[in-house]
């Protein structure tokens, strides 16, 4: 009689921890979808914190480069184009477009003692230099959470459930090499 | 070795030294109440609660004495320098995935840097001025990313719960053996064949706190890789806290700024002894670490 009542409690606790570990599980893969939504959440803020910037930078250079029109006009045209992408990858193209071209806007203010020597627009540059740093390793940060969910619904146990959750291996985002290395031109 | 396996190592090598500092604590406990001839369950039942009382004590005052300590003060946004760090800051807690922590400036032309608070979202990252003028981007990125892994890890949590243990173990342990000074001579011949042992659970009791302490130490140290290491996945940039950790070591100060109870936080000991490789040390030698940066 007692060693029935054993056995039957040890049925139970192992029916209990088998219960506690899936939901855990569950848990966890969900935490770790959240995550990457989260991380594109913070990306999205930098993005458009960096085009609301360019407006005060394209008035503060507008007395001192009017010769340089072909360099002001593809900084707009690259914010204009962040404003209107409609997916991550839209979005982290246009901004390596304005990447490129306030790489030679900063490039071409160099010849201008008088702008450089402007407090605001060397403000303007300390900031416009740290939200591309923020975009880049929100990048990494996504990039490392879309890693570590795929990783959790593509190996045992997660391939087994991942599917009947409705989960699906999600994107990275793809940046060219050469950007990483944008932001030590500002100094 | 890969970044990854790095991390790994170093995360279950502090797993099994705190299970070990545990498994002291409460060999401590027994220890005293065999020596007392108290029941294991009711040496527990008075030790555990000094053990969990001082731990919380030392827990809730740690970050406002950790500032007090090195004098630090709220960084500047109107500086230039001080804006740039903040900005760093910034940058490297969005790599992590983290609220942005507080930035403190330590006024003194040493370089160095520390982390302090207990939960990631109250977290405190502080530079000295020397850091902030000497080191370059990359050079400051490394340090920083290295402060925010400790964040990230929470080895502030883990070097508080420590020192409250180490610091636990020594209070038992000199309690113990000043009340059985007292007592002494009239225990032995009660006891009589359990003499030996008891002789033996007072060398432990005696030693214990030394143990403790060595523990605590190969935890730090073992920490300070780990940080060094995630760190470097934050920035994906080896070289660059490589780089200002030789700064730090050919600038070491021949008189050193802020208390002896920082330097164990900071990323590198302000002490010369940064440079020698031995048991007592907060952190492992500079050039290992270098050395180990440099072949990631």
């Amino acid at each position: 009689m007692d060693l029935i009542w054993w056995i039957l409690i040890i049925i139970a606790l192992v029916f209990v921890g088998i219960l506690l570990w899936f939901f855990s599980f569950y848990n966890r893969i969900v935490r770790s979808e959240n995550r990457i939504d989260n991380a594109w959440g913070q990306i999205d803020v930098q993005l458009k914190r960096r085009a609301d910037l360019i407006p005060n930078l394209m008035e503060t250079v507008k007395g001192y480069m009017n010769h340089e029109r072909g360099t002001l006009e593809a900084v707009t045209k690259a914010r204009a184009s962040i404003m209107s992408a409609k997916t991550p990858q839209e979005s982290m193209d246009a901004n390596n477009m304005l990447t490129g071209a306030l790489k030679t806007l900063f490039a071409v203010a160099e010849s201008y003692p008088d702008l450089k020597a402007s407090q605001n627009f060397l403000s303007l540059q300390d900031e416009l230099t740290h939200t591309e740093e923020k975009i880049a390793y929100s990048r990494q940060h996504f990039n490392d959470s879309v890693l570590v969910f795929n990783n959790t619904i593509e190996t045992f146990p997660g391939v087994v459930f991942a599917k009947r959750m409705g989960k699906k291996e999600r994107q990275m985002l793809q940046i060219p090499e050469a950007s990483r290395e944008v932001p030590k031109v500002a100094f | 070795m890969l970044l990854e396996d790095h991390i790994r190592k170093n995360k279950i090598d502090t797993v099994l030294i705190c299970m070990f500092m545990v498994a002291l604590l409460f060999s401590v406990i027994f220890a005293i109440g065999f020596a007392f001839g108290l029941p294991p369950i009711f040496a527990m039942a008075i030790g555990l609660p000094i053990a969990l009382a001082y731990i919380a004590i030392t827990y809730s005052f740690s970050v406002s004495s950790v500032i007090a300590a090195a004098g630090a003060r709220p960084a500047n946004p109107q500086n230039r320098e001080e804006k740039l760090l903040i900005y760093k800051v910034e940058e490297m807690s969005l790599a992590a995935g983290l609220p942005a922590p507080k930035v403190y400036v330590q006024d003194s032309r040493d370089i160095n840097a520390f982390a302090t608070g207990r939960k990631p979202d109250e977290a405190i990252i502080c530079a000295t001025t020397g850091a902030i003028q000497q080191l370059n981007n990359e050079e400051l990125e490394g340090v920083i990313g290295h402060e925010m892994s400790h964040i990230k890890n929470r080895d502030i949590l883990v070097a508080t719960v420590t020192v409250a243990v180490v610091g636990t173990i020594a209070l038992l342990a000199e309690i113990a053996l000043r009340s059985l000074f007292w007592s002494g001579g009239s225990r032995g011949d009660k006891k009589g064949g359990g003499g030996i042992i008891i002789i033996v659970a007072i060398i432990f009791i005696v030693l214990a706190p030394i143990f403790s302490r060595l523990t605590y130490l190969a935890i730090s140290r073992r920490r300070e890789y780990l940080a060094d290491a995630d760190g470097a996945y934050l920035t994906r940039n080896p070289e660059g806290l490589a780089s200002a950790l030789e700064k730090i070591k050919n600038d070491l100060p021949d008189d050193p700024k802020g208390s002896k109870t920082v330097a164990p936080l900071y990323i590198a000991n302000p002490y010369k002894r940064a440079l020698r490789n031995s048991i007592w040390s907060t952190h492992p030698p500079l050039d290992e670490r270098i050395r180990r940066l440099r072949s990631m």
